[in-house]
């Protein structure tokens, strides 16, 4: 009777011992699970930071951009507009200065006209030249379209 | 010695499938996708041209100086408001095409750009 006892506290014992070691067994393979879990969600949010940075770098890119683009569509308006002005700045008529002045207008005429081809070469993708980078009067500028080819000339009355 | 036979024959039968087929693996490899690389069209190189302004009064004058230099005595003609049309007209196609180059050159840059961070 005695002898059972032993044996079955006995394997108890070694059941016990079997069961505590294999539950630490689990405990350390979860472990290692959780702590690969750990690295890939590290990771993760590493990756996701670098993709939401190159977001806001983009979207800083296309405002840079459209900006840009404004600001040149709005320089552009400006030389249509100067234009306007050249022909019908307050009562002023071209025809009825031409009859009186035909010389001096087909001057002016034929030099606008110069300067309104170089904007069509410039507007197609033509280099400036030395002198259209360094002008910054008036009297140097290309009248017809100063935002492209005049970069340095500030306008002033 | 029977069951030695069917152990035997059994494990001759399966013999061919002892590690079972050999997987086949698929893996894919990004490969980014051509660059277009168009060259950019060549600047426009425009020729000049001569305006001549003509009145009742100096008509006589200007066909004779034509026909002077050898041109023929012929001028197509504007009137001082079809002229500021036609001048207004060049300057918003010089407009244009100065916004689409910008466009395109927005393009490429943004583009790129982002092809050289990463």
């Amino acid at each position: 009777m005695f002898g059972q006892i032993k044996l079955l506290f006995s394997v108890l014992l070694i059941a016990g011992i079997a069961g505590a070691g294999m539950y630490v067994m689990k405990l350390r393979s979860d472990n290692a699970i959780l702590k690969a879990n750990q690295v890939q969600l590290e990771q993760s949010i590493e990756s996701q930071k670098k993709v939401l940075e190159q977001q806001k770098q983009d979207f800083e890119d296309i405002m840079e951009s459209n900006k840009q683009l404004n600001k040149l569509i709005n320089a552009l308006k400006k030389d249509l507009d100067d234009l306007d002005k050249r022909f019908n700045k307050g009562k002023r008529d071209v025809g009825k200065l031409a009859i009186e002045r035909s010389k001096v207008i087909e001057k002016i005429i034929n030099k606008g006209g110069k300067n309104a081809t170089r904007c069509i070469e410039i507007a197609s993708g033509s280099p400036l030249t030395e002198k259209e980078i360094k002008a910054t009067k008036k009297s140097e500028i290309n009248p017809e379209c100063p935002s492209i080819a005049n970069p340095n000339y500030v306008p002033y009355e | 010695m029977n069951k030695i036979l069917a152990i035997i024959s059994i494990l001759l039968l399966a013999g061919c499938s002892i590690g079972g087929e050999k997987k086949i693996k698929i893996f894919s490899v990004e490969e980014p996708r051509a660059k277009l690389n168009i060259e950019k069209p060549t600047p426009l190189q425009m020729e000049e041209i001569y305006w001549h302004i003509i009145t009742s009064e100096n008509a006589d004058e200007v066909f004779k100086k034509l026909e002077d230099a050898g041109i023929d005595p012929v001028l197509f003609g504007l009137t001082d408001k079809d002229f500021e049309i036609l001048a207004k007209n060049f300057a918003q196609i010089r407009n244009k095409l100065q916004e689409s180059n910008a466009i395109l050159e927005k393009y490429k840059e943004y583009y790129e750009k982002t092809e050289k961070e990463e």
